[in-house]
């Protein structure tokens, strides 16, 4: 497992791994067996010089990366207290693209998220679920011709700081870039260690391919994933159903440590994923398999 | 007559969902209905007979010209409930489905119509890309 560093500033742990760290290397969802034991990126590149630097590709069409569109995607439910700082800081790192799936929370999510500026705020009218929120803000994405999608918890443990990497990630040429928490008891609760664990195992187990973090909502995709990816399911299984997609439409892709702020709030949320939903969880997944 | 105490449990249970069914019907509980208490007395009540006599069975068994082969019939019995029970579970997933399809598109209305008044095509009029 990694050796990453971790340097506290301000309270806040900034995780400056590499992708050796975590003893992840850029690589595709091809099978290892047939790349001679290890993963390898695929010859093809998604993306190609030009003068501008590093294009990007979609669709067939190249985008010069100061044209490009970058939407970042929030579903949130019932986080009235967090929603509004958590758009203002994405904004202030640079990202003023942002659109916020209400998945019909209860509070006052969706007014907060529409007070602050150049939001694009949605809502549904019942509550169907993380899954079916990403969907939403996936196709608003389209509409609005986003070029690269990064999703994102709307509970303030994910740093918007974090956004530029996994980005220029997708600039390299990866069609999908995997924000990975570090899973150490330093950080993270040793519950919840075992349950995303679990996750991985499962999702590896269902869907044939190993990722380190499989339950990480802190995501980018390229259009071409965007275009390529047909989920089905509503609530938590999504995340896992995205790595079935991945491995399905051999998509590149590749992991990346990212900084996760876990506050009182954010714990409080988690400790609702109790035991039972987590077993729903792998229940749906085996359905939907 | 020696119980084991396998059977003794199972009673137990048969006793406690027996009560727990006639005391809501009684107290008017929400969404308790005459036909619920009596299927909750004759699955319970059943349950609660083949434990405490479990020869009962075996000379219904015979009786019905099933001999020694009920066990396969109860097999077959829960072979049919489990495949009716992922039917069911099957279409829910579906009905499911649509409801979040039906609240999704109200979702992408608002953003739809907001694109309109900027004069740009609805989603229907557009070209796939690439």
């Amino acid at each position: 497992m990694g050796r990453a560093k971790s340097t506290g500033t301000a309270g806040a742990l900034t995780r400056t791994a590499h992708l050796s760290d975590v003893g992840v290397s850029g690589y595709t969802s091809e099978n290892p067996s047939k790349t001679g034991g290890h993963r390898s990126v695929r010859s093809t590149p998604a993306a190609i010089l030009s003068r501008e630097g590093i294009a990007h590709e979609a669709g067939g069409r190249v985008i010069p990366l100061a044209k490009r569109k970058i939407v970042v995607l929030i579903p949130a439910y019932n986080e009235e207290s967090v929603i509004g700082d958590v758009l203002r800081q994405i904004r202030l790192a640079g990202y003023p693209d942002i659109v916020v799936v209400d998945d019909g929370s209860a509070d006052e999510t969706y007014q907060k998220a529409q007070q602050v500026e150049g939001v694009i705020a949605l809502r549904h009218f019942l509550n169907r679920g993380k899954g079916a929120a990403m969907k939403t803000g996936i196709e608003a994405a389209k509409l609005l011709g986003a070029d690269v999608v990064v999703t994102m918890d709307g509970d303030g443990q994910h740093d918007p700081g974090d956004i530029g990497r996994l980005v220029s990630l997708v600039d390299e040429g990866y069609d999908v870039v995997l924000g990975t928490r570090v899973m150490d008891r330093a950080t993270m609760p040793s519950w919840k260690i075992v349950a995303n664990k679990s996750g991985n195992f499962f999702t590896w187990l269902l869907y044939g391919l190993w990722v380190t973090d499989s339950q990480s909502g802190f995501r980018a995709f390229s259009r071409r994933a965007l275009e390529s990816i047909e989920t089905r399911t509503d609530r938590y299984e999504y995340d896992s159903e995205v790595i079935r997609e991945i491995s399905r439409h051999r998509l590149r892709f590749t992991e990346v440590p990212v900084a996760v702020h876990y506050t009182p709030y954010s714990q409080g949320k988690a400790a609702r994923q109790s035991l039972k939903n987590g077993l729903k969880t792998l229940f749906r997944m085996f359905l939907n398999t | 007559m020696q119980i084991p105490l396998v059977n003794l449990a199972l009673a137990l249970v048969s006793v406690l969902f027996l009560v727990n069914g006639t005391v809501k019907f009684f107290k008017r509980e929400e969404r308790q209905t005459l036909f619920k208490l009596f299927s909750s007395l004759a699955i319970w009540g059943s349950i609660l007979t083949f434990s405490l006599f479990p020869h009962v069975s075996r000379s219904i068994s015979h009786y019905l010209g099933f001999g020694d082969n009920l066990n396969t019939l109860i097999f077959f019995g829960f072979v049919v409930v489990f495949s009716a029970l992922f039917k069911l579970v099957g279409s829910v997933e579906r009905l499911e489905r649509n409801v979040s399809e039906i609240v999704r598109r109200e979702a992408l209305e608002k953003l739809e119509r907001m694109q309109e008044r900027e004069g740009l095509p609805r989603r229907e009029d557009r070209s796939p890309p690439g």
